[in-house]
């Protein structure tokens, strides 16, 4: 799917790519080869080139900017952001994921989801519906209003307001490919469908605004927030003791920390286990499915789960067990998902581990944690 | 087959059979006068049906409503082979009815010679005085009565006269069984009696009870919340724990489905004995000798074995001291006992009396904790790695078995230092294994190396077992 709308005719550069065994074949072979090759070329380009926009020609008179008008791109040194690259990286292959049975493979962000299609795809997987809109098309203006009729459903998913969604990601960002605004709008649909990804915190890129003032052209540089803390915006319930922790008492959290790991290991020592780091030492599951049966007395047996998980989803299976095992003692349905503690959120490993301590520190006589 | 007792009165045994080889019959069930099969096939004489029913595990000093036993009834009509075969199967040879008569009193009375030597060889009393005050000589032709008070002499017997005790209490105990338990399963909660807890325990809550006159246990399942789907499985496997033919296996009565109340109720008989865990490890005060533990060994593999023998095998169910149930052994029941004149029902006369029965009632349900296994110190290691399905589950019982022997022979529990979560880390994955301590017999160290072979193909069945433990027993 991935195409760029400059590369219509065969390079130069194509010839150094023919093997060496091409060029032992017999001359009239080789001729043949070429035109083949030639030909393929020729048709991939005669396919793919009109779906892509036309760079929108605005001619110099494009360029003017009206008086107080302002024009803005992405700085191109934050691109190298690792951050932004992770978070990249992490949206495509969700989306790959959730469209694998589709056979649809997106490599580019910002060249493969500007004509809804993509878009479409996804969220009609997403919320398990059909949404009526234009089947693939190359115009400019069949695409734009297939792209309008993709974002306002969307929008009416996701609950967002005309204006707000006109300011983050409009018919025409989307369209002109506009990295912040498709970024955008991916990072609200992956917090609205509590994907099962860890979206890397705190991702900022650098805007230059550019606004003509009086007949010359200002320049300003403006830091734009694609993600925030995860915790403040994804909706799943009020502020908590950790929240209030990790932002302003850092130096308690580690505290509760030391607690949690004195208590857990006081159990999992039993079986010669020892935790040392509670961070990235949960996630895989298997250490809260001992734990709980430790605490509750009973064996797992060993087939229930994933002793040595390898894969993503034997860990989400395992949590997913200690989850249920949770529930079946009594605890609260942790408000983690399991992915989360899969994905080393620690936020949501703590509120699990601290449940689990509030309930069995008395019954086994632990000291009290510092919470509050 | 619609019914089973004129069935057996006319002898047609391939039919009793059949009606015996499902589960849920009831052998030991008596009609509207309490007429167990085997007093119906003892009192008509169907020497072949005997033997089926006693092999079976009938209960033979079951009375009816007038206190005999079919062994009083075999004497009565004449029927030697049943006599002596219900004699060598332990019937209470001088067992009174409701008049006072001993078998001694119907056999002189209608005649029967040789009938009346062999009870009088087997141990009949001849001077047992009926409520009319007569002792069986008293009923024979003369020439019999000095027979036989010559054979007495002989004996050793004490010829004075025994008077008349009322005895009918004990009716009620050896009655055979009320045949509307093997006909239900759908039981209004609001039918039973529930009288006192006994027990919380993590599969569920224990309530001690009546229902219709009997003494049962209403088991109620833990559980978080219970969907249709619970219900429907609960209803689909409840059917195959009621298993009513084998001596050695306690059936499940039936159950409770919600309706009014939000829970899933298995009931089954009450035994005032609890279960092998607890006769072995708890306070109990009851005494088991060499000799008892091996019987509880024997009863529980013939129960295995029986379970094992179903097609389809039924499925969750794990062989420890605690699925165990000790229950008096009412096929053995003699009147003459001490604990039975004493009126101590704890009191331990004699041995063997006790009898040990695989509790069906403690069948794990699919659905019903589900990941997690409670007693993995009785669980062969394959057990606790693989799923049942992947494993020869029989195999895995064996093990099971041989801990549970090591248990009898030791008196301790197994891995009783250890946690559960332990238990099943170390068994599965560090060879954490029973250590048999030096005192015990080569013949049964041995048996429990062989039963929990690490090699789950190379361990014994069940039939195999059996007969080594009995040749144990008859050399101890």
């Amino acid at each position: 799917m991935a195409t760029s709308p400059n590369t219509s005719t065969l390079s130069p550069s194509k010839k150094k790519d023919e093997s060496f065994l091409e060029k032992i074949g017999t001359m009239g072979r080789k001729k043949k080869i070429k035109e083949v090759t030639e030909l393929q070329e020729e048709g991939k380009n005669a396919i793919e080139s009109p779906t892509s926009p036309n760079i929108p020609d605005i001619g110099p008179e494009g360029y003017q900017l009206a008086d107080n008008e302002e024009r803005s791109m992405i700085e191109p040194t934050s691109r190298d952001n690792p951050k932004l690259i992770e978070l990249i990286k992490v949206l495509l292959d969700w989306i790959n994921d959730e469209l694998a049975d589709h056979r649809i493979i997106v490599k580019d962000i910002e060249e493969d989801l500007f004509d809804g299609q993509i878009l479409q795809k996804l969220i009609e997987k997403l919320c398990n519906v059909r949404v009526e809109a234009r089947e693939v098309t190359q115009s400019e203006i069949g695409q734009k209003q297939k792209l309008r009729v993709v974002l306002d459903y969307i929008n009416h998913i996701l609950g967002v307001s005309p204006v707000w969604s006109q300011q983050k990601w409009s018919v025409d960002s989307v369209h002109s490919k506009n990295l912040v605004a498709i970024l955008h709008l991916l990072v609200a649909l992956a917090r609205h469908f509590h994907a099962p990804i860890r979206m890397p915190d705190n991702v900022v890129v650098t805007l230059i605004v550019i606004q003509k003032i009086d007949n010359s052209l200002q320049t300003r540089y403006v830091p734009e927030e694609i993600t925030t803390n995860w915790d403040d915006v994804d909706g799943r319930g009020e502020r908590d003791a950790f929240d209030t922790l990790f932002d302003h008492a850092p130096d308690k959290l580690n505290v509760v920390k030391k607690t949690l790991l004195t208590f857990v290991n006081k159990y999992l020592m039993k079986l010669n286990l020892e935790i040392t780091d509670l961070d990235n030492q949960f996630h895989d599951g298997v250490f809260l499915i001992m734990l709980m049966g430790l605490l509750e007395g009973y064996f797992t047996p060993l087939y229930q789960f994933h002793v040595t998980p390898t894969t993503f989803d034997h860990r989400v299976h395992n949590v997913k067990f200690a989850f249920e095992l949770m529930e079946d003692a009594g605890l609260m349905k942790p408000k983690a998902r399991p992915e989360d503690i899969v994905n080393q959120d620690l936020k949501s490993t703590l509120r699990v581990l601290y449940n689990i301590f509030t309930k069995y520190k008395s019954s086994h006589g632990s000291q009290a944690v510092p919470v509050q | 087959m619609d019914d089973i007792f004129s069935q057996v009165r006319e002898g047609n045994a391939f039919n009793v059979r059949v009606w015996l080889d499902n589960t849920e019959n009831d052998l030991n069930k008596g009609d509207d006068h309490r007429f167990s099969l085997l007093h119906w096939a003892a009192r008509e004489g169907r020497d072949n049906v005997v033997e089926m029913l006693i092999k079976r595990g009938a209960r033979i000093n079951a009375t009816n409503m007038g206190d005999d036993t079919p062994i009083h009834l075999a004497a009565a009509h004449g029927h030697r082979e049943v006599v002596i075969m219900l004699l060598q199967n332990k019937a209470n040879v001088n067992a009174i009815n409701e008049h006072g008569n001993t078998p001694l009193h119907y056999a002189c009375f209608w005649g029967f010679e040789q009938i009346a030597e062999d009870l009088v060889n087997y141990g009949a009393l001849v001077s047992i005085a009926n409520k009319f005050g007569d002792v069986p000589l008293d009923k024979c032709k003369p020439y019999l009565a000095k027979i036989l008070k010559d054979r007495a002499v002989t004996l050793g017997q004490d010829l004075s006269r025994i008077p008349f005790k009322d005895r009918s209490w004990l009716g009620y105990k050896t009655r055979s069984r009320d045949a509307i338990l093997s006909r239900h399963t759908g039981i209004d909660i609001k039918e039973l009696q529930l009288v006192g807890h006994i027990a919380k325990t993590h599969s569920g809550e224990n309530w001690r009870g009546t229902w219709q006159g009997n003494e049962i246990v209403a088991k109620i399942l833990s559980m978080k919340s219970i969907s249709d789907r619970n219900i429907r499985d609960f209803k689909e496997e409840l059917p195959k724990l009621r298993i009513f033919n084998h001596p050695n296996v306690l059936a499940v009565l039936g159950c409770c489905v919600p309706k009014d109340i939000p829970d899933l109720v298995v009931i089954s008989q009450f035994m005032p004995f609890g279960s092998l865990y607890n006769t072995l490890h708890g306070e109990s005060g009851i005494v088991v000798d060499q000799n008892q533990a091996l019987r509880f060994a024997i009863d529980i593999a013939r129960g295995m074995e029986f379970l094992h023998s179903m097609e389809p095998l039924i499925p969750n169910f794990i062989l420890t001291s605690k699925h165990v149930m000790i229950d008096e052994d009412l096929a053995k029941i003699n009147v003459d006992d001490p604990k039975y004149t004493s009126g101590d029902p704890t009191l331990n006369g004699i041995d063997e009396d006790l009898t040990a029965k695989i509790n069906m009632a403690d069948y794990k349900f699919s659905f019903h904790e589900k990941g997690k296994l409670f007693s993995p110190a009785w669980c062969a290691p394959e057990a606790l790695q693989r799923a049942p399905e992947d494993i020869n589950v029989r195999a895995a019982d064996m093990w099971s078995f041989a801990i549970l022997l090591w248990e009898l022979e030791t008196r301790e529990v197994p891995f009783a230092e250890l946690e559960p979560m332990e238990i099943g880390m170390k068994v599965a994955l560090e060879d954490l294994r029973i250590s048999i301590p030096p005192g015990i017999s080569n013949h049964m160290n041995r048996l429990i190396k062989i039963c929990m072979n690490e090699e789950p193909g190379k361990r014994p069945k069940f039939d195999m077992v059996i007969p080594i433990l009995e040749k144990m027993k008859l050399s101890s």
